[in-house]
């Protein structure tokens, strides 16, 4: 009786239960995790909703700086597509954006499959290979900028010891030759973070499957077609999604190294979007600009997400 | 480590962190420290100046501290944008060129202090009230212009038998050519960059009678054969004087080409020479300086205006207009030019004939230069709609394109529909 009597006592007092309970009640998985995503969330929130946010309400508003806005709906994006500069930034960015991103696919890919092999040095050569991905992009784009000069470039040097005439090719003079420029620079930059990635990727590949598929007769091209490629292909999806919007929304080494020019020929969303954010002074008009890269990058990352759900 | 010696330790942090969080607060409240925003000079004997000597004048004979902040070149525009939106961050601020009329609703209005200043110090140079008053009230006190003249090679100029500038576009197109023809081309900067574009090439426009929009500031008038006569002058003057490398020059392009002897002609400001005879003597002895040619319709110049306002929102803006007031009466502005060479050229009649001027003689013609200079949009006036024009590039676009092989008046109809865009918005 007594012994039946104490849980009894025991639940005619709650007020002593409820440490217990809460205790309980933060023990359940969906309150923890919740209360584990509340500062990233709130992070995210205030240093990327807000951001965003402020900036889709400042681009339907004549906003100059200094002076209060006005609504004015969808007009700066009516002037945006009015503007020929405009279209020939849209073009640019997608152009750079493409070519860099296959260049650095193609790349990092042979990047890692020759780091994954044994040689000598293999680590030191594969910490080397990031260099280009730590050195801050200002200074390696100043390096390069020394490097495209005409009269002091080794790549000049090199052509004119070939033969070319002096001064050689003008590497940022030229408008084709300044998008090219731009587009290597990025890729040389870019590269290490496909190499590193997919050899992570690389590694996680049992070696079981390969000898299997040696015993069955399959030439090297064969092992990497349908051994390393489909084992490889989600992570080679994300790096991309990665690649696409940093290179999409690249900043600094056109700012360092062209400013857009010559003649807009390297001129970039984000480049063009500071000239007129910043430089004019119309904020309101600039946050347009951004955000004609929204439509795009959602599309793209709505489409790999899809792809990759569907082949998971 | 002891849990007192640890909670000692909090003690003091937490002490130390309220100090630090209430004392400027307190130092502004008794108006007692200014803090003055500058970009960095690109003659650092000048920022020095006025962080060691003026500034610590001042506080000798007022008591108030003014604090000298320096940011890179090229990022003063941003840094007064984040001040004005955000509301703090610097009591006085350094214009550079459109900065009065993109920011004049947060500015003070100067316009007692620089009547006074124009009274006690010769007059105002015209220019300087194009370059700082903004609907009839002047938003910065005018400093100084950075003018943009033509730097040349003497020693290459006489293989060619010329010893003296030539005069008008056209003779000095001719000199190129035969310069080129001996391997030593012009580079004029045709690209990206902030100053050295823009530098000659309004005054090329202008003198062929050209200019992008009327009086009015809102009729587009960059359509004319005026306008086309001046374009199909730089196509042939960079084709056959430049070098091709010239259309990706941004502003130190020119500087770098110059000291490694590149180039025997250029558009820039007096820092080549002065950066040539401080670090290349040889070339600076060889370098020298005159205004720009003539063209059919005059002589123009480039105002790189420097000037000084107060943020209205400055808790300590009537101690900031105070020390302007006293820079710019007393013999501390003299000094403070001084500090640079001529590099700044004061817009004050009373510095016509100052000492600074016997310093380098090869620098007067800053100083003639600037009865014909504008800034960019003249004939009208400076507003913003000027600084979307000038940061979007559209003059320097529609030279550089006709320089790269485009039709005259396909340049023109773009620029014309950008301009109209941004005019008549």
């Amino acid at each position: 009786m007594t012994i039946r009597s104490e849980p009894l006592i025991g639940v005619a007092r709650p007020a002593r239960r409820r440490p217990a309970s809460l205790a309980a009640w933060l023990d359940r998985e969906s309150v923890f995790s919740w209360l584990m995503m509340a500062l990233p969330l709130l992070f995210l929130a205030a240093l990327v909703g807000y951001p965003f946010c402020y900036g889709i309400l400042l681009s339907l508003m004549n906003r100059p700086v200094a002076q209060p806005g006005t609504f004015v709906g969808l007009q700066n994006f009516i002037t945006d597509f009015h503007d020929p500069v405009f279209w020939r930034v849209a073009v640019n960015t997608f152009v750079y954006t493409g070519v860099a991103t296959l260049l650095k696919m193609v790349g990092g890919l042979c990047l890692a499959l020759a780091m994954n092999q044994n040689f000598r040095m293999k680590n030191i050569v594969r910490a080397l290979l990031l260099l280009p991905f730590i050195v801050p992009t200002v200074l390696s784009t100043v390096a390069w900028m020394w490097m495209l000069d005409p009269a002091f470039s080794v790549v000049n040097r090199l052509l004119i010891g070939l033969g070319m005439p002096r001064p050689g090719p003008s590497w940022l003079g030229n408008p084709t030759l300044a998008m090219i420029s731009i587009i290597v620079i990025n890729t040389w930059r870019g590269l290490p973070f496909y190499g590193i990635t997919l050899l992570a990727g690389l590694q996680t590949v049992p070696p079981e499957l390969y000898e299997a598929a040696t015993i069955d007769g399959a030439s090297g091209w064969q092992r990497f077609r349908y051994v390393t490629l489909p084992l490889l292909q989600p992570i080679i999806l994300i790096v991309t999604l990665f690649s696409v919007i940093f290179t999409f929304a690249d900043f600094q080494l056109v700012y360092v190294l062209t400013h857009g020019g010559p003649q807009n020929a390297t001129q970039l969303f984000a480049t063009y979007a500071f000239d007129i954010g910043m430089g004019a002074g119309q904020l309101g008009l600039g946050a347009s600009v951004a955000l004609m890269m929204l439509p795009a990058l959602a599309l793209l990352i709505v489409a790999l997400t899809l792809y990759m759900r569907r082949s998971g | 480590m002891s849990s007192a010696s640890r909670r000692d330790f909090l003690k003091i942090g937490v002490a130390g962190a309220g100090a630090a969080a209430l004392m400027p607060t307190a130092g502004r409240a008794a108006g007692k420290s200014i803090t003055m925003l500058h970009e960095s000079s690109f003659i650092p004997a000048f920022d020095a100046y006025m962080k060691n000597t003026i500034a610590a004048a001042y506080q000798k004979a007022t008591g108030v501290e003014v604090i000298y902040e320096t940011t890179s070149v090229g990022s003063l525009p941003t840094r007064v944008s984040t001040i004005t939106e955000t509301g703090s961050g610097a009591d006085v601020t350094m214009d550079i060129l459109l900065t009065p009329f993109l920011f004049d609703e947060k500015f003070e209005d100067l316009t007692d202090i620089a009547d006074e200043v124009g009274k006690k110090q010769g007059g105002w140079y015209d220019v300087a009230k194009e370059a700082a008053v903004v609907n009839g009230k002047w938003k910065a006190l005018p400093f100084s212009n950075i003018g943009q003249l033509m730097n040349w090679r003497t020693d290459w100029f006489k293989e060619v038998g010329v010893t003296k500038f030539p005069d008008t576009w056209e003779e000095l197109y001719e000199v190129g050519k035969k310069l080129k023809a001996k391997g030593h081309p012009f580079g004029f900067e045709l690209g990206h960059g902030f100053g050295d574009n823009h530098g000659w090439m309004y005054p090329l426009l202008w003198s062929y009678g050209g200019h992008e929009v009327e009086a009015d500031g809102k009729t587009v008038s960059i359509d004319s054969a005026e306008t086309a006569k001046a374009i199909d002058f730089c196509r042939k003057f960079f084709q056959d004087t430049m070098l091709e490398d010239c259309l990706g020059w941004t502003d130190v392009s020119n500087n770098k080409a110059w000291m490694s002897e590149q180039i025997s002609c250029t558009n820039n400001a007096e820092s080549i020479l002065y950066i040539a005879k401080r670090d290349f003597p040889e070339i600076g002895k060889v370098t020298d300086q005159a205004m720009n040619p003539e063209g059919p319709k005059g002589r123009f110049h480039f105002m790189n205006s420097i000037s000084h306002s107060v943020f209205s929102f400055s808790p300590v803006k009537q101690e900031a207009k105070e020390f302007l007031r006293w820079l710019m009466t007393t013999n501390a502005l003299g000094d403070w030019y001084n500090s640079a060479d001529s590099y700044y050229q004061p817009l004050l009649h009373a510095y016509d004939n100052a000492p600074m001027w016997d310093v380098e003689p090869r620098n007067r013609p800053y100083r003639d230069a600037l009865a014909t200079a504008h800034l960019p949009g003249w004939p009208a006036p400076a507003s913003p709609k000027l600084a979307q024009s000038v940061a979007r590039y559209v003059v320097v676009d529609m030279f550089a394109k006709a320089a790269s092989g485009a039709k005259t008046p396909e340049v023109i109809k773009t620029a014309e529909a950008q301009l109209k865009g941004i005019y008549q918005a």
